[in-house]
Order: C-alpha cells, then structure tokens, then sequence
C-alpha cells in the first residue's frame, strides 16, 4: 500500500515536472526573446550605471554619462531588444575611441544621425522643416529628433495625446501657454479631449514648416476645415460645417481660394481663419476673450480695416446662410433676385421666341402661292 | 429704264428725326462703358473660375481689371448724372417729352401683340413714336444701371457708407451688383438684341433718323399724327423738327 502510493508519488511528481518544465518553454521564452541585449547592454552599464560617471567637454560642460537601465527597459527601443551600440555605432569597443566634440550639443547633433538608419521616411521629412532650415543655418539650438524624442527613455510620442504639446512646449512655452487657454488646448488638457487638435495636426510633424510664410497662410482655411467642416465631428459639439462653405463664397475667401491656386507664394491680406479667431488663442465666439467676440469684432476688423466704423460689424455674415433675422437686407435681394432673375429671362426668352417662330410662319406663308 | 443711256435715279426718301445727337452720344457712351464694366466684371464674379483665372492670371492684371472697371462705373456714372440732370432741367423748363413714360395704350398694345404672336389677330399694334417693347427696354435698363450705379459705389467705398448706413448693406449691395449685372446683360443680348438687331436692323440709335418706311410700319400712328399734323405745312425730307 505504501509502495504503491510512492510508486503514483513519483510518477505524478515526474508529470508535474515535465508540465512545470513546458511552461517553463512557454512563458519564459517570450521574455527571454525581449531583453536579449540585456548581454551587452550590461557590459556598458557595467561602466555607465555609475551616476557619477561624467565627462567634461571642452567647451567646459560637465556631461554625465550615467545611464538608467530603468529608463532603458521601459523605452520603446528597450521593449524591442534594442543594443546600445545600434544608436552609439562608433562606441561598440571599450576603451572608446578618442572623440572630438566641442560641446554636448555637437555631440548630440553628431549622435541624432543614427535614427536615419531606422527611421529613414521621418529622417528625411525633417530636411524639409524649418527645424532643419534654421539648423542649416548656423542655429545649433534647432530641434532634432532627440530633443522631441527623447533618447534613452523614448516613448511613443502622441501616449498619452497632450505630451506630443508637452513636447513643443519644452522650446515654444509662451505658445504653449497660450494654447492651453484656448477652446483646443483647455479641452486636449483639462478634458483628455481626443478631437481637438495638438500642435502638429496644424504644423505637420517631421515637416513642421514655418507658418508665417504665404504658402502656409493660403492653406489655412483647408487645414481648420480638416475638423471643422467634418459634420460627423462637428455635430459632436452642436459647431456648424457651413462656416467652410459659406467662407469660400465670401470676399476672403475667393481672394485667398484664388491665390492658393494661382500664386501661393505671393503675400495676400485677405483675411483667413487664422486673421479674425486668433491662432493659438482660440476661443468659443461667445467667450469675451475672443477676438471674434461681438464686443471684440470691430477691434479685430480694424486690423485690416482700420477706419471701419461701428456699423462696420454688420457688414458681417458670420458664416451664416442668409436669413430674415440675421440678415434681413441680404435676405431682401437674395429673395427678390431668385424671382425675379428667372422672371426677366423668361419673359425675354419667350416673347423672342414666339416673335420668331411668328416670323418664320410669315415667311413661310408668303412663299406660299 | 428702258433708255440705254446711263440714268443716275436719285431716290429721295424721307426720313423722321428720332434721336437727337445729345441722345445719340449717350446711348454710345452707355454702350461702350455698360460693356467694358461686363467684360472686367465677369472675370471678378467667375474668379473661381478657370477661364478667370487664365485673364486675371496675376495679382497686377486683377488690379488693372478693377482699375477699368472702375473707370468705366465713373463714365457711366457721369453720363446717369447728364440723363437725370438734363430730364430734370427739361421738367423744370416744362419741356420733358412724355413720350417714354409707359401709359395705359402700351398695355393695351402688349396684350395686342400677344395675340398677335399667337396668332389670334392678323394686324400688329400700332405704335407711337415709342413701342411698348422699347419703352421695357428703356425702364429696365435705367432702373437696373441705377440700381448697379449706387450697389458699385457701396461696394466700392464700404467703410464711406457704413458711416452713414447699416453694415449689411455691403454684403446686399455686392450680391445685387453682381446679380443684376447678370439681369442686365441677359435682358441686353436677348431682348434690346432681338428687336434692334435681328427683327430689324435699326439704327436709329445712330443715325438719329428713321426712314418713312420704318415709319409706317413701325410706327404708324406716330407717322399718321406727324402727318395730320404737317398736311398743311410743308414737311421738306431731311427736315429736323
């Protein structure tokens, strides 16, 4: 009886064994396949996980070369398995070889380079942006990809959607701070908003270009009518989709519609979104710290309009299709001329014709015997 | 004619004086001004527009273009001032002719004529000196050039006329500027071309005369009045009342 039961003992722990053992294959595996670098990143962190590790630059800059495993394991890169030599291509051997940077950001602008050899379509997007245009030069300070990105402890760039304004604001703060007051920024941040719009849904992302040229001015009205003239997302927020439409029948609108397609480079003053709602400072039109609020509006037509007077405003449609309370004059003529415009023609048409076919009847009749 | 010699017939026709040269000059200055402001006007209205586009193809020819076109609205604008100015001067003289106020007798002419289109009736109306049709095209053309005169102007000074007026004049004005010129130039190439160029040709507007022909046929009761009148004194061709 006690053989026995040893007996089932030793075969039921020899299964529980095996069983341990294949899910020992099949849990550990996975996690093994994710941090095979842990190899050789260990071999720089034997040196770098020194906090005091540091190096002095010969601009006179103390740099620190510590780097956290922690932010290491928990970026992008490091969840991907990712070599420190993948990046620090020319670091692979220790001693290092002699480097010639004259100050931390040389070194950083010379390291930046290596995100190419992944990242080649957004890499190359960037030589397009004023980023690299005010870089080309002489300004060292212009963003590259590390100063937005991160570099050791990258994270995906728009988790949560306001660190991608987090990120901007690290070099554009006062925009930043103006933007978070606006109806967008106060929702993308107060509200977790997912709709409104950060900053590169308007600037671009790699090829962020600078936004006080004609070109970019031109494009305006398209690039708000992106959201605002979506109905399905505009009707979440009860916002009107004519405001497109109807601006484009309007007298800026055709203006800045005809430059865009004839002469996108030449400067024009008609106004766009941008002129009367403000940029970053937009506000709900009924908020008074909108430049299109009915107490600001003159103000703001006086921009461009500086002798208006105050009967100015009602010159004013407001996006608004022609109605009898908002607009009872253009109202008036639209009613009269949608009458009477096919009323003149076809008198005119008709009585031309049956004078003709009176005509040709006559004729024809006269040739008769 | 059945002489061989070479015979020169000097036909001697008498003609009726219809339009003076005051009133020959304006009709000229109205067509060459009403038509440079539709040729520089359309392009505007149609900016959207690929054929606009391709003449007003630079920020400069757009500005040319108005700057016509504004020259223009001052020609016809000068001449509207002279046509008014002059009707009312005349009035005040008691010498205005009443010959283009519509009356009663152009309705009744109209309805004439419709059944004369339709073929109810074998005669046509018989007309004055001014026919129903062409006294239309008198009041809708000075009715809707005043109408554009001061649309233009409010469009062309905004901010001189919100001073004085409600700002929603200014987008009403544009839409009228722009519909009425279409109205206009509709009623010109259908109507006023119809009756002066394919009906008949007359060129009365130019010449300031019309033949006895035309006359009596076109307006014969004024012919049978003028000759009433002028059975006793002698009416010599060619005289001008």
């Amino acid at each position: 009886m006690t053989t026995y039961n040893f007996q089932r003992l030793k075969i039921s722990s020899l299964t529980a064994g095996i069983i341990v053992l294949l899910l020992c294959f099949v849990f550990i595996t996975p996690a093994r396949a994710g941090q095979p670098a842990q190899e050789t990143d260990k071999y720089c962190l034997s040196c770098h996980s020194d906090s005091n590790l540091s190096m002095t630059m010969p601009s006179g800059e103390k740099v620190s070369l510590f780097v956290s495993l922690d932010s290491i394991e928990h970026s992008v890169h490091g969840k991907l398995g990712m070599e420190c030599e993948a990046c620090h291509t020319n670091l692979s051997t220790f001693p290092h070889p002699q480097q010639n940077f004259q100050s931390r950001r040389d070194l950083s602008i010379s390291l930046y380079q290596a995100c190419q050899k992944c990242h080649a379509d957004n890499y190359e997007k960037t030589k397009d942006s004023y980023h690299a245009k005010i870089a080309a030069e002489g300004n060292k300070n212009a963003a590259i990809c590390t100063d937005c990105h991160g570099y050791h402890d990258i994270q995906v760039p728009d988790q949560p959607r306001s660190r991608i304004s987090t990120t901007c604001s690290k070099c554009h703060a006062e925009i930043y701070n103006t933007y978070k007051e606006s109806v967008h920024g106060s929702a993308l941040i107060n509200e977790n908003n997912q709709d409104v719009p950060v900053c590169t849904d308007c600037h671009g992302v790699h090829n962020i270009l600078d936004p006080r040229t004609a070109n970019f001015r031109v494009q305006t009205p398209e690039m708000c009518a992106r959201c605002h003239a979506d109905k399905t997302l505009m009707d979440k927020y009860g916002l009107s989709t004519d405001v497109y439409s109807l601006y484009k029948t309007s007298w800026h609108g055709v203006d800045i519609s005809v430059y865009k397609a004839r002469w996108p480079t030449i400067w024009h003053d008609s106004a766009v979104c941008s002129d009367c709602h403000g940029t970053h400072n937009i506000f709900k039109t009924d908020d008074p710290r909108s430049e299109v609020n009915p107490k600001n509006l003159l103000q703001t037509c006086r921009k461009c309009h500086p002798d208006a007077g105050p009967n100015w405003t009602g010159a004013w449609t407001g996006h608004n299709k022609i109605s009898l309370q908002r607009t009872p004059m253009l109202f008036y003529v639209d009613a009269f001329y949608s009458s009477f415009t096919p009323f003149i023609l076809w008198i005119c048409i008709i009585y031309v014709v049956l004078q003709i076919i009176h005509a040709i009847v006559d004729r024809f009749r006269s040739n008769l015997p | 004619m059945t002489d061989k010699k070479p015979q020169v017939q000097i036909q001697q026709e008498r003609t009726y004086p219809r339009f003076d040269l005051g009133q020959r000059w304006e009709h000229g200055l109205l067509v060459i001004s009403a038509t440079v402001l539709m040729l520089t006007g359309l392009p505007q209205k149609f900016r959207d527009l690929s054929w606009s586009q391709y003449l007003l193809s630079t920020p400069h020819r757009l500005e040319i273009f108005q700057q016509i076109h504004h020259i223009a609205a001052l020609v016809l604008i000068l001449e509207a001032l002279y046509h008014i100015g002059k009707a009312i001067y005349q009035l005040s003289k008691r010498k205005l002719s009443a010959e283009f106020f519509p009356t009663m007798q152009d309705v009744k002419d109209a309805g004439h004529m419709l059944q004369y289109l339709f073929f109810l009736r074998k005669d046509k109306p018989k007309y004055g000196k001014y026919n129903f049709e062409q006294k239309v095209t008198y009041w809708v053309v000075f009715l809707g050039f005043l109408l554009m005169i001061i649309s233009g102007l409010i469009i062309w000074f905004p901010i001189f006329f919100t001073d004085y007026l409600p700002g929603g004049i200014i987008p009403a004005a544009k839409l009228m500027h722009s519909t009425e010129a279409m109205v206009a130039t509709i009623f010109i190439l259908i109507w006023h071309f119809y009756h002066v160029h394919i009906e008949r040709l007359n060129l009365s507007i130019f010449t300031g005369r019309l033949s006895e022909k035309e006359m009596k046929v076109y307006h014969s009761r004024e012919y049978e009045r003028l000759n009433r009148k002028s059975s006793k004194e002698i009416n010599k061709p060619g005289d001008r009342k």
